[in-house]
């Protein structure tokens, strides 16, 4: 098995007669024909698959039954219909019982407002999973203090959660989901409770100790920008189903509809594309022919723009062996910014420079 | 519309109740007896202040130096108020009916939380139990447990149970869901969320209304004290019948006592046994500057001094309880046989009920005598618990229960009478002499009668028969309501001198104690005058046939009545017997007239008990 978790069709459907509704759902029912009969389709016809080491973002608005589908797998909740496989093993068949055990070691979670046991002392807390497992007092303690440290918490394993501030409560929400060496992660609106500077540090820091633990991670968000920066592979949701799947270069240049592109607009581009994004791939072959510098595809585009200003003639781009693949003309680069692409326009107005129309300005 | 016989059904169920599920009352009864007379032994068994020690260390540790101090001099006042057997009684009532309150509260409380149909179901159950009258529930309480502690903790725990419940269920269901979906995320089992997420975080909640639950209890005592669980309760309704402010004062004090000492510890408690009282706590005490009021021993200091006060305790009552109070003397007919006589506290139910007392206990009985309500104790003599009583007006005044448990009763005759009912005015209400007279004076008086409780056969006769006769129906409304309402109002109007007519009774104590006037009654409205009989359960004659001559036998002048009457108002609370044997000695020849044991008979009364 390659993929360390698989959704086929699911579906979660909260009401009457859910079985009814999902036939109606295949059919091509919408979502408000539905509720209009006091059902409530969360998530409909869901499929995606998350291989090992990937941080994997299911990204959309509040309502959009991201959380539903987060829940459905790890068996929280039972989908009303189709599959989640997990290490190639269906966890729709199991019963409750392999069902618990199989979220007390394989999968964790950390949630929303952090959700610590506050009767439990910090290390408690840590050490809430092992404790489910089984594990005996002394070793899980001893793995409690590693995830901890780990996280950047050593020296408060005996201090009481309500001690401690948002962004260091959810280092222990995630130290007891890392402490119990589960292999997936499910992380639901994490770290949207938090101050936005605090939010980028837990971002980092998740960004880092993935870099060691390669775990397979399902990240639930409402902010693209967050959804960008840590995915491997992004799935945005709308009202219940999965309308794009891909990297954050698909989602940002090749938004499946005008509902994606929307949600791009407010996303700082210059962090997130890279020069295979920017690129002209026409080329007339001589461009790296001068002993200017070059950049790869992978280059970013900030570094890329730094670079185009200091060269009179577009940025030659190389592959990895050297291969001339593209070029990026300083017009080109500032229409990415400005999400306008393409050649151009002639100018009907001499005295009004061409594609300073007000929109345009404001964004720049 | 169609009358339900709603009434009727509840009627129907309770017999039904008492014929076939007599096991589980029984079984019941006997837990809860057994959980009483051990916590009651326990409170008992050393000395007053040695226990008062003990409290105040437990408080001491829970609380700090000063509740410590508090609670010994409040222990210590109820102990020199004598009423420290009463107080203990009542505590291990109150305690006894806490335990099985949240034996049966905390799993319900659960189970309402985990499920929306229990929770549904059990709502209106407890509103029904919190809310329907008590007094409602006390009699069938009596017939399915008899009199005494258990119809008492029923009394109690039906009442106290409801705030268990609920706090149990808020509790639960107030704890953060994503706590609890934590718990499972990460394979919890639903038991153990159940025990170390759930439950845990509800502590607090839980132990509010473990608090509410004893709170409530110790509110019900007063009620309890009518179905004769004696205790602090019994000792307030016996002042309020005899409207001793003094004793009703002392009384409710000794419950205040016990209310806020629980109360409190209670709440300490609460906050020792959750890990974030605890913090919170120690928090509280680390931010102020340490005081030597503040100061709390350590567990293990306060536990030491417990054991080594529980043991010199427990030494004591060793050496002290070696002091038997019954002596028999004379011609011993009972050889210890148990007799138990029930009485209203009426005067001349409280002078004639402790004269058999003394009486008996002469002859070698081991009698017992206590305290009830009118309805409790015909419920109590018809079921058997009580073997006589002797203060029963009848045929009138107490004919409502005559009629109801008359078949289940023996009348042992009547040893005083007539009586005679009427109503009565101050003597300084001039011009109204006669019942006649109330005519036209209506606004003078109001126009109220204050009345009695309308159970009571003299109102029904008042209001049906004799206001009609005398033409009175339109210019009267007679006030129910409680005879110690009415002798309280008769009291504050005499001292005002204001114009009043109430409903009373000769023999009464009233006419001794204020200058009144009965309003004659030449209609002969009010009818013959009661009897006052002595009743017996069915068969006890039988059972001790010398008694049942005796008592059938018995009779008394109302110089004798008023005699002794007077000695025991003069020896006050506490000093019946000693005022019977007092009179009795006063009076010589009474007692072998009332009780004969004499050499002829002595054989007869011999044989009859071989006989048995």
């Amino acid at each position: 098995m390659s993929s360390r978790l698989e959704a086929e069709h699911l579906y979660k459907v909260f009401g009457r007669r859910p079985g009814d509704a999902v036939t109606r759902l295949e059919q091509g029912a919408d979502r408000d024909e539905l509720r209009d009969d006091g059902t409530t389709a969360a998530v409909i016809d869901a499929s995606f698959s998350v291989e090992p080491g990937e941080i994997f973002v299911v990204m959309g608005l509040s309502g959009s039954g991201k959380s539903t589908l987060l829940r459905m797998l790890n068996g929280l909740l039972e989908p009303t219909a189709g599959h989640v496989r997990f290490d190639g093993q269906d966890m729709t068949a199991l019963g409750d019982r392999e069902l618990r055990a199989l979220r007390a070691n394989k999968i964790s979670m950390v949630f929303q407002h952090f959700a610590l046991f506050p009767h439990r002392s910090v290390r408690e807390n840590a050490a809430y999973g092992l404790s489910v497992q089984g594990v005996p007092r002394a070793e899980r303690e001893r793995r409690a203090d590693e995830a901890l440290a780990l996280c950047g918490l050593a020296g408060w394993e005996d201090s009481w959660p309500d001690e401690l501030s948002g962004g260091m409560q959810q280092r222990v929400g995630l130290a007891r989901a890392l402490a119990t060496d589960a292999d997936l992660l499910l992380m639901d609106e994490s770290f949207s409770a938090l101050d936005p500077l605090i939010r980028r540090d837990m971002q980092d820091q998740l960004l880092e100790l993935q870099k060691t633990l390669k775990k397979t991670i399902v990240f639930i968000t409402h902010d693209l920008n967050e959804a960008m920066r840590l995915g491997d592979r992004i799935a945005v949701m709308r009202d219940g189903r999965i309308v794009q799947t891909g990297t954050a270069e698909d989602i940002l240049v090749r938004p499946v509809d005008d509902y994606v592109a929307s949600f791009t607009k407010d996303v700082d581009r210059s962090r997130v594309l890279t020069t295979g994004a920017v690129m002209d791939p026409e080329t007339r072959g001589d461009e790296a022919d001068c002993d200017c510098p070059t950049v790869t595809p992978d280059t970013p585009f900030t570094e890329l723009c730094a670079l185009s200003a200091r060269l009179s003639h577009p940025v030659a781009v190389l592959s990895e062996d050297g291969e001339l693949v593209g070029v990026v003309r300083r017009q080109r680069l500032v229409g990415f910014l400005g999400d306008r692409q393409g050649a151009p326009e002639p100018c009907g107005n001499p005295s009004v420079p061409a594609h300073v129309d007000g929109k345009v300005t404001a964004r720049a | 519309m169609p009358r339900l016989q709603l009434g009727d059904w509840v009627d129907d169920g309770v017999s039904w109740l008492v014929d076939h599920m007599s096991w589980l009352f029984d079984a019941i009864k006997m837990v809860v007896e057994g959980l009483y007379d051990g916590i009651y032994a326990v409170l008992t068994a050393p000395e007053p202040l040695l226990l008062a020690g003990i409290l105040a260390v437990a408080a001491w540790w829970l609380r700090g130096l000063v509740a410590g101090v508090l609670a010994f001099a409040g222990f210590a006042l109820v102990d020199s108020m004598a009423l420290w057997d009463k107080a203990m009684s009542t505590l291990a009532l109150v305690l006894v009916a806490t335990l099985v309150a949240l034996v049966i509260s905390i799993p319900l409380g659960i189970w309402a939380a985990r499920s929306k149909t229990v929770s549904a179901v059990v709502r209106p159950v407890l509103d029904l139990l919190q809310t329907m009258p008590s007094m409602v529930l006390l009699i069938p309480a009596i017939l399915f447990f008899g009199m005494g502690v258990p119809a008492g903790v029923v009394a109690t725990l039906i009442f106290a149970l409801a705030p268990g419940v609920r706090m149990t269920e808020l509790g639960i269901r107030q704890v953060d869901a994503e706590l609890v979906e934590a718990a499972e995320a990460f394979g919890t089992p639903p038991r153990d969320t159940l025990l170390r997420v759930q439950l845990p975080s509800a502590l607090p909640t839980i132990m509010a209304g473990v608090n509410q639950v004893i709170m409530l209890g110790l509110s019900m005592v007063v009620i309890a004290g009518m179905v004769g669980t004696g205790g602090l309760g019994g000792a307030v309704n016996e002042a309020i019948g005899q409207l001793d402010i003094g004793l009703g004062f002392e009384a409710g004090l000794g419950i205040v006592v016990l209310a806020i000492y629980l109360d409190r510890m209670t709440g300490a408690l609460g906050a020792q046994i959750s890990p974030l009282g605890r913090r919170a706590a120690a928090k509280a005490r680390t931010a102020g500057t340490p005081k030597l009021w503040n100061h709390r021993p350590r567990p293990v200091v306060a536990l030491a001094g417990v054991v080594v006060l529980a043991l010199v305790a427990g030494g004591l009552g060793i050496f002290g309880s070696s002091a038997q109070t019954t002596a028999a003397t004379g011609t011993d007919v009972g050889q210890g046989k148990k007799v138990t006589i029930g009485y209203i506290p009426w005067d001349e139910g409280i002078a004639t009920t402790f004269l058999w007392k003394e009486l008996l206990e002469e002859r070698g009985f081991n009698v017992t005598t206590t305290q009830y309500a009118a309805g409790p104790l015909y419920t109590g003599l018809a079921t058997g618990q009580i073997d006589f009583q002797t203060d029963a007006w009848l045929p009138v005044t107490h004919a409502e229960y005559w009629k109801k448990y008359g078949d289940q009763l023996e009348d042992l005759g009547k040893w005083y009478g007539p009586t005679s009912l009427e109503l009565t005015v101050p003597s300084y209400v001039k011009g109204v002499d006669s019942l006649a007279d109330l005519k036209g004076q209506s606004s003078k008086f109001k126009g109220r009668i204050v009345g009695i409780e309308p159970s009571a056969g003299m109102m029904g006769l008042l209001k049906d028969k004799v206001l009609g006769e005398y033409g009175l129906d339109g210019e009267y409304e007679v006030v129910d309501g409680s005879t110690p309402a009415m002798l309280a109002e008769l009291k504050r109007a005499y001292a005002k001198k204001e114009p009043i007519v109430v409903t009373l009774w000769s023999p009464h104590w009233a006419y001794s104690d204020y200058d009144l006037k009965k309003l004659k009654d030449p209609k002969a409205a009010w009818g013959e005058g009661d009897g006052v009989h002595t009743l017996a359960r069915k068969g006890f004659a039988d059972d001790n046939p010398e008694v049942g001559d005796w008592l059938k036998n018995f009779s008394m002048t109302e110089k004798q009545l008023t005699g002794l009457e007077a000695r025991i108002q003069q020896a006050g609370k506490g000093g019946e017997q000693d005022a019977v044997r007092a009179w009795l000695k006063a009076n010589p020849g009474l007692a072998e007239k009332w009780a004969p044991v004499g050499s002829s008979e002595g054989k007869s009364g011999a044989n009859g008990v071989s006989d048995n």
